[in-house]
């Protein structure tokens, strides 16, 4: 087997440095790595003491792994990443679930362990808010712009109309459709 | 040696594309005519030059010549040949080649079209053309030669990325790409309109075609890149909010809001100012799209490697950034509005509020995407923005967004009256409540009944503006329903044609809907003969079938389905490819059985002792091929909008005259 | 081609607007500096980012900050080290290159550990029951504990795991390995530039 160097190095172009493999690369080199070896980890698992899993079933630990992302990987839920690591976090997952913690507990347990980026969004305190606010912000801003914009329009408008009476006579509402619709595809023809 | 000549093209090209940014935009400066012809002689030459290299590393790639490094890395003998050819795209520097020969087919196609069309503005049309080409071709040259040789030949290369062997992964990007490039044109119409102080109305209805054909393109790689998501990455998903999805996406934003807000322009002469800046909005996310994927700011698993191509693409963002505002500021003072918004109840004011949405949806979108990066420059943590923040913020902008694409037909131009509302809104109101009523009973959730209610509401307003509009010609011309709907089609295909667009995004609204909301999934381990029931469904495992090709093994695990009956509907193969390239790398095929109503998805997680047990993940995903039938319809519709019209259109509609004409 | 050379097609029409020559209003000024401003603002993050994502500060000056508390429960912090050579090796259970190497710094440990060098082994992403199973597969005795919330990797910048960095005396790092060491003649290479002076 190769040396793990000069394997990330043959992935790579030849001319890009070692230590420039950004850190996707690393991990997706040991997503590799960690597929379908899952042998050597229940074998380890067992000879530590841990509670008895058996009675929690794939769809249980699914069921909270859905709520978490994987840390190593970019916009992949838990339940779905089949990186080693994510297979120990299920494990994990399925310990707690045994020992009785819910999912509110289990969730804080990740957070305590790999940190916010577990929760596939920005916690909602100290700099954080801002992720969260700005958008809304953004939004009332735009849409109080909008409005004012399109007020001022109106007033400007009802000016003109004041000034010069001929030109305020609006279409009737009465129309036609028909009518409408022929002249408007009239003026194709 | 042939390929020291192909780089030599590129450095040639690249002389040629600066000369004709000189050219055209001197041309165009001092209204010289030989300088103009040779702007337009420029743009023809750097095609030719691209092409001429392009075609020349798709040589290399088809008779494996590993001496290049770009070949070696992406391809190798055993590689079927439609996956050598594809493999132009499956790099770093071969799709920084592809980008820029499609541009060069682009332009080439724009300066043919429009050269006697547009003569005032097409010396800054070629001159802007060229400096993007000269920016993709400075990147060729000095950051990523796709012509690199090693200094041996070495006896295979070293595979393609198994995760782009795949049908959808060969022309999602090719899509994608002529979405990217094609934007390009309406931006450089509209600095050249900025430069020539031609900022009438005939530029914009050129720019509007020439942004529909690229949005056309960018909506369907977009789906097709969510359409290789499902199919190869066995989550039950499309759509992870991704940064390198989220890259594709926010032009397709822009140039939605563009594609609405240049209608008034036309019909109301507003909006003059903030269209110019959506153009360059979008132009300047196709950029840095371009850029976040390559250069390593914003991790994805899509990405390419990191190399040097980063501060180029930084310098030529400031570039467009501080050229473009000069540029606007300067000419600001044409950019007047020459008439009012008369009312709220107006269509005018419904295209507001969609572009209001629009750009917050852009905003949020942007702004989630980097901001793991700004938290990490200013706190030094690690965040991740995923499905679940965008999901949350854009959800119900997206509602909204839904609504008013069924209220804005509904409302006339200027003004609409209480009697007009009322004649209106009745039965596509009507349609949204019942639809809603129904929904509340099969769910729980009040959202997907909200949706629902909203999808149905939009559906109303555009079947009500069929029908009317075929009584309106069976009436007045004695037409039959169905030469009413071609007439209607024919002469009027920006606005059915628009609307046809609107009932495909319905119907995609719909697909995420059931596929969000009602989804249901199960994992399980089976031995041969045992089966699993999820969702009115019975899945039976079979046996482990494998099927040796060139360059992997396929492993599948057969399933009968049976529906709740007990009779059996299909049989399906979930795979895993090993490659042999990259046997640590396994890649996933769902089986899949799609049905209008629902897909009966399975994921192959793994397998024990030759298949004795296998263990999957099986999905019933309610809906989702509307997704892709939706997709289909989108871009029917924008064929229709898009297709010349039969006969020219006379002139702008006077101001006054608009009043009568464009009202309904 | 012929058209283009009338010259009539190409004047421009003589009612073209000139330049306004009204001073600018306060409020466009305004808009205009924000809408220069907030892209200038983006852009001078993302040129941050492309910053901190080439340049390789890691390997000159002093070791970053690194405190931690092992899994058997005794606080490591790097600052009481001053004065011995540090190897920190950052791993992970499920990291399978990171065995490769595993059995090495076990017995280059048990060589090395009265010369004035110390190894300290931090559990990158990883899960408690999987770790303590690794460090007892290869009965591993150095100092080891998780990196909560992987803030002394993150604070090393490591590019993944395995990711070894040689801390020399004084407190600066002399090396960062990334991948595996190979053998133990690469293993003493380094070593031997962190050994403490005296001996």
């Amino acid at each position: 087997m190769p040396t793990y160097a000069k394997r990330l190095a043959s992935r790579e172009n030849s001319s890009v440095r070692i230590r420039s493999v950004p850190l996707i690369r690393v991990l997706l080199f040991l997503i590799l790595l960690a597929l379908f070896t899952g042998a050597t980890l229940t074998q380890a698992l067992a000879q530590t003491p841990t509670p008895d899993t058996s009675a929690i079933s794939a769809d249980q630990v699914n069921e909270v792994a859905r709520g978490l992302w994987c840390p190593l990987c970019s916009g992949v839920r838990l339940d779905a990443c089949e990186l080693k690591a994510c297979e120990q976090m299920k494990e994990m997952i399925a310990i707690k679930l045994a020992e009785g913690a819910n999912d509110e507990e289990i969730r804080a347990y990740f957070l305590e362990q790999y940190g916010p980026q577990v929760f596939g969004e920005p916690p909602r305190e100290g700099f954080n808010w801002l992720a969260w606010i700005l958008p809304v912000i953004g939004l009332l801003g735009g849409g109080v712009f909008v409005w004012f914009g399109i007020r001022r329009m109106t007033s400007q408008q009802a000016a003109v109309i004041a000034s010069t009476p001929a030109q305020a006579s609006l279409p009737s509402q009465s129309d036609n459709y028909s009518q409408k619709l022929e002249q408007e595809l009239s003026r194709y023809d | 040696m042939l390929f020291n000549i192909g780089f030599l093209i590129l450095v040639t090209a690249l002389v040629l594309a600066g000369f004709g940014v000189v050219l055209g935009f001197a041309g165009g400066q001092q209204r010289n005519q030989r300088l103009v012809q040779s702007s337009f002689h420029a743009v023809y030459a750097v095609a030719g030059l691209v092409a001429i290299a392009a075609v020349m590393l798709w040589y290399g790639l088809l008779t494996d010549q590993f001496q290049l490094t770009y070949v070696w890395n992406h391809s190798e003998r055993a590689l079927p040949s439609f996956y050598k050819f594809s493999a132009l795209w499956g790099g770093q520097a071969g799709s920084l080649l592809f980008w820029t020969l499609l541009l060069s087919i682009y332009s080439v196609i724009v300066a043919a079209v429009n050269r006697r069309r547009h003569q005032m503005l097409m010396p800054y049309v070629n001159a802007m053309l060229l400096v993007t080409s000269l920016f993709f071709l400075v990147l060729l040259v000095f950051a990523a030669n796709p012509f690199k040789q090693a200094a041996f030949v070495p006896a295979d290369g070293q595979g393609l990325n198994p995760l782009l062997q795949n049908y959808w992964m060969v022309i999602h990007p090719v899509m994608l790409y002529l979405g990217y490039v094609g934007l390009a044109i309406p931006f450089a119409f509209a600095v050249g309109a900025l430069i020539s102080k031609r900022v009438g109305n005939e530029w914009v209805r050129t720019v509007r075609r020439w942004t529909l054909i690229p949005w056309m393109f960018l909506s369907a790689g977009i789906l097709m890149g969510s359409q290789w998501a499902y199919m190869e990455l066995g989550w039950g998903g499309y759509w992870a909010w991704d940064p390198v999805e989220n890259a594709s996406f926010l032009p397709w934003l822009t140039g939605t809001a563009f594609l609405h807000s240049i209608i008034i322009q036309e019909q109301r002469g507003v909006m003059k100012v903030w269209n110019v800046v959506l153009i360059w909005l979008t132009y300047f996310l196709v950029i840095l799209g371009t850029f976040t994927t390559r250069s390593g700011v914003l991790e994805s698993v899509h990405s390419f490697a990191l190399s040097d191509v980063g501060p180029l693409f930084l310098g030529f963002l400031i570039l467009i950034l501080f050229g473009f505002l000069w540029l606007l500021f300067k000419r600001l003072y044409l950019l007047k509005d020459e008439q009012y918004i008369d009312s709220y109840s107006s269509r005018e004011a419904a295209f507001l509020g969609n572009n209001w949405l629009f750009t917050s949806i852009t905003f949020a979108t942007l702004w989630g995407t980097f901001f793991p990066m700004f938290s990490e420059i200013l706190t030094g943590e690690r965040i991740s923005v995923a499905a679940p923040f965008f999901n949350k913020v854009n959800g119900p902008l997206f509602l909204l967004l839904f609504l008013l694409m069924g209220i804005g037909p509904l409302l006339g131009w200027r003004r609409t009256g209480v009697q007009a509302l009322r004649q209106q809104f009745t039965w596509p109101l009507i349609a949204g409540v019942a639809m809603g009523v129904v929904a509340i009973f099969f769910s729980t959730n009040p959202w997907p009944s909200v949706g629902l209610a909203v999808c149905a509401f939009a559906t109303a307003t555009i079947v009500q503006e069929f029908v009317r509009g075929v009584l309106a010609r069976r009436v007045s011309n004695d037409e039959n329903v169905l030469v009413a709907m071609g007439s209607l089609m024919r002469r009027n295909g920006r606005r059915y044609g628009g609307y046809i667009v609107h009932l495909g995004m319905v119907m995609i609204a719909v697909a995420i809907i059931g596929n969000e909301f009602f989804q249901q999934t199960t994992n399980v381990t089976l031995t041969p003969g045992e089966h699993v029931t999820l969702g009115g469904y019975d899945l039976t495992y079979v046996a482990l079938e494998t099927n040796q090709e060139a360059n992997r093994t396929e492993i599948g695990a057969r399933m009968i389905i049976h529906d709740s009956s007990g009779k059996m509907v299909g049989s399906i193969l979930p795979r895993r490819n090993l490659y042999i390239k990259t046997p640590d790398m396994p890649t996933s095929e769902v089986g899949l059985r799609m049905t209008l109503l629902e897909d009966v998805y399975v994921v192959l997680n793994g397998w024990e002792n030759g298949g004795a047990t296998a263990t999957f993940t099986v999905f019933v995903n309610p809906l989702t091929i509307w997704m892709w039938i939706g997709g289909l319809v989108l871009v029917l519709g924008t064929l229709i909008a898009s297709w010349p019209h039969p006969v020219k259109r006379t002139t702008n509609v006077p101001a006054g005259a608009a009043v009568a004409a464009a009202g309904d | 081609m012929t058209e283009m050379s009338d010259p009539v097609s190409v004047s421009l029409p003589d009612a073209l607007p000139e330049a306004d020559t009204t001073p600018t209003p306060r409020s466009v000024l305004v808009w205009r500096a924000i809408f220069v401003l907030v892209p200038l603002v983006f852009i001078v993050f993302l040129a941050l980012r492309l910053g901190t994502a080439k340049t390789e500060h890691r390997a000159e000056g002093l070791a970053p900050h690194l405190e931690f508390t092992t899994f058997d429960g005794e606080t490591i912090n790097l600052d009481d080290l001053r004065g011995k050579g540090v190897m920190v090796n950052f791993w992970a259970s499920w990291c399978d290159p990171c065995r490769e190497e595993a059995a090495l710094l076990e017995s280059t440990w048990r060589r090395e550990k009265d010369n004035g060098i110390i190894f300290l082994g931090l559990d990158y992403l990883d899960q408690e029951p999987a770790a303590k199973a690794y460090l007892a597969e290869y009965d591993i005795t150095y100092p080891n504990g998780p990196d909560l919330r992987s803030q002394v990797a993150r604070r090393y910048g490591i590019s993944g795991v395995p990711e070894t960095f040689f801390i020399d005396p004084e407190g600066k790092i002399v090396d960062i390995v990334v991948g595996p060491i190979a053998n133990q003649a690469q293993m003493n290479s380094y070593l031997d530039k962190i050994r403490p002076k005296e001996k």
